[in-house]
């Protein structure tokens, strides 16, 4: 089916929307944590069967991504691919026009892969600060520590009941945190309690 | 904190680990006693004389403190006041805090007179077994009148019934090495294991490091030499304050951190207590030992106390725990409590040692303390406290009285084998020491005390080696390099078991559940003679300490009754948790309204504004309807419902699952998947779906769209969505992997709002563009994509009410903005939005099938849909749909059923009986108070079907005394040709 | 808790995932017959040992773990993906 002509289209709502209260929070202390929403584009991509490396040649040729295997994420000047599950990765831009980026995407891989727009069923946080370790291991049951985990390194988990794909960006440490956006509220909720104790700021 | 206080009676000047410049006020059963940082709340109070500080739990015994630590099981408190207050906590373990209240427990009025303590002399009629024999019938008896007895005379304290305010959390831990105690052993094998490079935690149940090495002030420099050493190893973790109560699968282990409970209340933003659940690659166990108690007659009295207890008290708190002592013995690690009461001050000590004269002994009296080898100690008394120590020579006849306020008891020691027990590391009778010690397991090594290694110099030794062996295990190699203590020879540690001293009078051997060698006896005699009987039958070892003061002295006097070795009677296992946990710690972060997360839609807060009630479906809130002040709520269902059958509503179905399917086989998976065919579907069209399991049952319904030839969209019901997406992916990667299928839930992708009534189109023209609506131009189940309001939306022509319809569909973000234009749209049409509760209305009238039908019990005839199912080719279910007990005609099958007299309501799950019979023909699934054709309607299962329909029946509720005439008829109450929806 | 090797995550909690049962079965042909859909729907062996099951990794790559599990100590002897074959210990 095709799309109908249209103006871009408003702004969307975030499920997090009123929710989010910007300012200090929790213990005072010297080095709090930064926990944000991000506004994303989140794309869901897909080999389609036997296909994998000529998808991957073709999103390296378009975006300069290579699309990175289980338990990766790879960065790119304007994309992150993380992958979820076998020759399946969640593609993360910053939010663009409404459906442009899994367009995009769906022309450079054609027949080779399945692309699938979740930027509003997924919604994106970002922790960072020295202690933002301490507050996932609240609830993230993998390893973290820099000798098991480290930038660069992706999981898909749960925490606090709610699935989780994680990735690490650098040493800070800072982390994205990808949730289902009908779970957003709970999980942000746990999230500002188990943060609560070293103090964080919502920016 | 700062007036200034008598020192206690009891405490000496000098000496231990308490901080004597700070005075701490706390309150016992409303005394207001005084102690120091570094107190017990047991050690402050022994520092004040304090002799009773419970009642037994069965005969009302009055109980002293009997050990310093965690195995306590006399010394209990309620700690806190109200909401904060903790029962049962005990007093050996609670660290001393500013302000601290506690009570005792199980005892009325008051501990030095309790009314209760008459069970004591009826002890003959209280035998092992009393509660089973007495209170059987008749049965109805034990709920209302035995049980809340018993319960109120025998129980431990209570707890607080006012909501917990502080926050509890989980925390989850890795590390290559987890060392569980911080003794000598622990602290060695610690440091081992961090030098060798590996991450190490450290867990250690008491406020200080350093176990037994604290009531040795010999050793006191090595210990604090390793604590600061393990202080500047960054890849150690030490964690005091936390107790490791579990031991699961593949080295996880279970603790629980007391993050606040040493202050009154918890700091701002930080929890009470920690849940942790540690991962190792590799557990060092040095958990010490447990002294074990002789039983002999009187051996519960206050006053009575192991001998190790008597001084850790004297060494680590400097509190005497009574000046006339008689030290009862079988060992000669106990001597080293004969030198720490003199120490402390006592005016005398005499030994009662069970053994000939040894070389302790010989030392002993060298030191002018008096020594009676080859003796027994029979008997224990005085009233609230200790007067005399009854002993005689062993196995003679008679006894004399030894003056004592103090009697220390020490039957040896046992390692504390309940972790190792838990994670069914084989146990070995070492009858060097007349105990069990565990073996090693994969990943796991018992270090120390813990296996039997006695005396600090063999435990650190020990310890050191252990921790390395682990280190290298996970593979750190490198070898540690720190000094061992040095000086005092460790003490001979064998023994020669000694159980119990026959002669007449209670003798016990589980303190906090009130079992006796007697009872012990009965429990063989009567024929539960395998450990695990006996314990059940007599409780013995199944109070909140495990038995872990008399639990093997129990297992010999069985062992002595069957004329077995010990070690052929065994102990029964050892099972979570080594030391009673709060619930608030188990329940964590998830109470009350984070028990579990809330999935709420994009529309959720308009669905509040408009003062919606809600209802759970699963995880998620839905609105169940919209009462306007003041409105009932069937009249709000009825009102929503009638603007749907007569105008138009708007109703959020966000939840329903949703499915995004692509790939060259897609649609020759979902041939395989549903029981209709979906390959036929031309792109732009949906069908609906009917999906079974494969024993042939009805799983799923809904309604599936082909997007392009290789890409369809599918809708599950909410209930099912993650179920159905399971389902799927085992077929896809287990059943036929070769097909190319990709698919993913896209259920909080995409926002989707029903849109009926006979004004639908008319509403939703004024606002849709790029799609024309018109019944030519957009067929029922056609399907398209358009914008609303600037945003993208895809229309659906499907109904579930069985009026004219549309489902809106938008990314989730632009659900509000689509929504409010439809609604304003719809102004004009007087649009109600309707809920859960109207769309269950309107899908009754309708005659469709919910959850209600569709129960996992019912086949595709059954709810009237066996024409759906393709002739050729497979799909799951298909076979054992077949099956004689699925496709038997006489099974209930799909009906309609309204109430003879309208307003006569009728129940779901009553059943339909002929009248005058009481044979069931059916039930009732589901049920409204209608608006088309008005009244009480349902949907039933009826044996007979649509031969029934016209007939007269009874929908009988026994449990409310119902029997309600009802007719039965075609499911299809509203438009049974299928018009409106075609309109 | 078992800690399961899920082959395409690492290590996980058994938190992750959600039993699915025996992995030795496979669905018989479509027109096998009654009695075979019937075995392989109903008829478990339910071993006293290693026992080869389906673990869903449902809280993480969402893919069927094959796993050898001893069903009396809880062991893990090997874990795979839905096409290997794994070895079985002896005892």
């Amino acid at each position: 089916m095709s799309a109908p002509e249209s103006r871009p289209a408003p702004e969307p709502r975030s499920p997090l929307a009123g929710h989010l209260k910007p300012g200090r929070h929790g213990a005072a202390g010297s080095r709090p944590l930064v926990l944000r929403e991000v506004p994303a584009t989140i794309v869901e991509l897909a080999a389609r069967r036997g296909r994998a490396a000529e998808l991957a040649a073709a999103v390296r040729g378009a975006l300069a991504l290579d699309l990175p295997p289980p338990g990766r994420g790879a960065a790119a000047a304007g994309a992150t691919a993380l992958w979820i599950q076998p020759d399946t990765w969640l593609v993360v831009a910053p939010r663009g026009t409404e459906g442009a980026l899994a367009a995009h995407l769906k022309g450079v891989a054609g027949a080779a892969g399945s692309v699938v727009d979740q930027s509003h069923g997924k919604t994106l946080l970002h922790l960072a600060g020295a202690d933002a370790r301490a507050a996932l291991g609240k609830g993230c049951r993998i390893d973290l520590d820099p000798a098991a985990f480290g930038p660069g390194r992706a999981a898909v988990t749960q925490m606090a009941q709610v699935g989780c794909v994680l990735y690490q960006h650098d040493d800070v440490p800072s982390f994205s945190l990808i949730v289902p956006s009908s779970y957003a509220i709970p999980f942000f909720d746990w999230l500002c309690h188990s943060a609560a104790e070293f103090g964080y700021e919502v920016p | 904190m700062t007036r200034m206080h008598r020192r206690p009676a009891m405490r000496a000047r000098t000496g231990g680990h308490i901080d004597r410049d700070t005075t701490l006020t706390f309150r016992f059963d409303g005394r207001e006693l005084t102690g120091h940082p570094g107190d017990t709340l047991a050690s402050a109070l022994l520092a004040h004389g304090v002799r009773i500080v419970g009642r037994s739990f069965k005969y009302h015994r009055p109980r002293g403190i009997y050990t310093a630590g965690p195995e306590e099981p006399n010394a209990l408190a309620g700690i806190g006041t109200g909401a904060r207050r903790t029962p049962n906590t005990k007093m050996t373990a609670a660290e001393l805090y500013q302000g601290m209240v506690a009570e005792s427990q199980n005892r009325w009025p008051s501990l030095r007179f309790d009314a209760l303590a008459v069970n004591s002399a009826l002890a003959r009629f209280l035998p092992a077994g009393f509660y089973y024999k007495t209170f059987m019938w008749p049965a109805s008896f034990w709920e209302k009148v035995y049980e809340p007895a018993i319960r109120r005379a025998a129980g431990l304290g209570r707890a607080a019934t006012e909501p917990d305010p502080d926050h509890y959390e989980a925390a989850h831990a890795h590390c290559d090495v987890l060392v569980v105690g911080a003794g000598a052993a622990g602290l060695a094998a610690a440091r081992a294991a961090g030098e060798s490079g590996a991450r190490v935690i450290l867990a250690e149940q008491d406020f200080l490091l350093g176990g037994g090495l604290l009531a040795d002030p010999v050793h006191e420099g090595w210990r604090r030499e390793m604590t600061a050493a393990l202080e500047a190893l960054g890849n150690v973790v030490r964690m005091p304050r936390t107790t490791v109560f579990g031991y699961y699968e593949q080295n996880m282990l279970g603790a629980i951190e007391r993050v606040a409970d040493h202050l009154p209340e918890p700091p701002p933003h930080t929890a009470r207590q920690r849940y942790w659940t540690i991962r190792a690659r590799e557990v060092v166990l040095a958990t010490g030992a447990d002294e074990r108690l002789i039983a002999f007659p009187g051996n519960d009295r206050p006053g009575v106390m192991l001998a190790g207890a008597a001084r850790a008290y004297a060494n680590r708190f400097g509190v005497l725990a009574g000046r006339r002592a008689v030290l009862f013995t079988n060992n000669d690690a106990a001597y080293a409590t004969v030198e720490a009461l003199a120490a402390a001050g006592a005016d005398r000590v005499t030994v009662v040692d069970t053994r000939p004269l040894g070389p302790a002994a010989a030392a002993a009296r060298t030191r002018g303390v008096e020594v009676l080898p080859g003796h027994e100690v029979v008997g224990a008394h005085g009233g609230r406290g200790l007067y005399s120590v009854e002993a005689r020579a062993r196995g003679g006849d008679g006894g004399f009285q030894i003056d004592a306020d103090l009697l220390c008891v020490s039957g040896g020691y046992n390692p504390a084998i309940h972790l190792a027990s838990q994670s069914r590391t084989p146990l070995a009778w070492d009858s060097g020491i007349a105990a069990f010690v565990p073996g090693t397991a994969a990943g796991q090594r018992s270090a120390g005390a813990a296996r039997g290694r006695f005396g600090i110099a063999a435990a650190a030794r020990d310890g050191m080696e252990a921790g390395g062996a682990a280190a290298a295990a996970a593979g750190f190699a490198r070898r540690p390099a720190f000094e061992l203590p040095a000086g005092g020879a460790d003490p001979d540690l064998t023994v020669a078991p000694f159980w119990e001293v026959t002669a007449r009078g209670k003798s016990f051997v589980d303190l906090q559940h009130d079992v006796t060698t007697a009872d012990i006896r009965l429990a063989h005699r009567e024929g539960y003679e395998h450990i695990e009987h006996a314990k059940r039958y007599t409780t013995h070892g199944m109070a909140t300490d495990q038995g872990k003061t008399g639990g093997l002295v129990g297992a010999a006097v069985l062992a002595e009754a069957r004329g077995l070795p010990v070690e052929a009677v065994g102990m029964p296992t050892f099972r979570p948790y080594v030391t009673p946990i709060t619930w608030g710690a188990v329940a964590g972060h998830h109470i009350r309204r984070e028990f579990a997360p809330i999935r709420r839609t994009q529309l959720h807060d308009w669905h509040v504004r408009r003062g919606a009630e809600f209802l759970e479906a699963g995880l998620w809130l839905r609105p169940a309807f919209y009462p306007r002040p003041g409105e009932a709520p069937w009249d709000a269902i009825l009102r929503e419902g009638a603007a749907v059958r007569r105008s138009v509503g708007i109703c959020d179905v966000s939840t329903l699952g949703k499915i995004d399917l692509q790939g060259a086989d897609a649609a020759f998976f979902l041939d395989r998947l549903y029981m209709n065919t979906f390959s036929t579907l031309a792109v732009g069209r949906a069908r609906y779906g009917l999906m079974l399991r494969e024993d042939g049952m009805v799983f799923d319904d809904g309604t599936t769209t082909r997007l392009a030839d290789d890409h369809f969209f599918i809708t599950t019901t909410t209930a099912n969505a993650g179920r159905v997406m399971e389902h799927m992916e085992f077929h896809a990667q287990t059943v036929w992997p070769e097909l190319d299928v990709q698919f993913t839930s896209v259920t909080d992708q995409w926002a989707a709002m029903s849109v009926a009534g006979p004004n639908a189109r008319r509403t939703l023209a004024k606002v849709v563009a790029g799609l024309d609506l018109d019944n030519a131009a957009f067929p029922f189940m056609g399907v398209a994509d358009a914008t609303l309001a600037g945003c993208p939306v895809r229309v659906f022509r499907i109904s579930f009410s069985g009026e004219l319809a549309f489902e809106v569909a938008t990314p989730a973000g632009y659900a509000a903005i689509v929504w409010e234009a439809i609604l304003e749209a719809g102004r004009e049409f007087a649009i109600e939005p309707y809920g859960v509760e109207a769309l269950g209305l309107l899908r009754i009238e309708k005659g469709h099938v919910a959850g209600a039908e569709l129960n996992g019990q019912t086949t595709a005839a059954d709810v009237g849909l066996e024409r759906m199912a393709k002739k050729k080719g497979d799909f799951v279910g298909k076979a054992l749909a077949g099956r004689p007990g699925l496709t038997d005609p006489a099974r209930p099958r799909l009906v309609g059923v309204r109430a003879v007299a309208p307003d006569q309501q009728i129940r779901p799950g009553a059943h339909l009986l002929e009248a005058g019979s009481d044979r069931s023909l059916g039930w009732l699934a589901s049920v409204t108070k209608s608006v088309e054709p008005g009244g009480w309607i349902g949907l039933a299962l009826l044996s007979g079907g649509a031969a029934r329909h016209g007939q007269r029946l009874q929908a009988s509720f026994p449990l409310h005394g119902e029997s309600v005439e009802v007719e039965i008829c075609s499911p299809h109450f509203v438009d049974p040709e299928n018009a409106r929806v075609r309109a | 808790m078992h800690l399961i090797t899920c082959p395409w995550c690492g290590p996980r909690d058994e938190a992750e995932f959600a039993y699915r049962g025996d992995a030795t079965v496979a669905r018989p042909a479509a027109d096998a017959g009654i009695d075979a859909f019937y075995d392989y729907v109903y008829t478990r062996a339910n071993p006293r040992g290693w026992h080869t099951e389906w673990w869903h990794h449902a809280a993480g790559c969402h893919q069927f773990v094959k796993v050898v599990r001893h069903t009396l100590t809880h062991a893990i002897a090997a874990t795979g993906k839905p096409t290997d074959t794994l070895p079985v210990p002896a005892e």
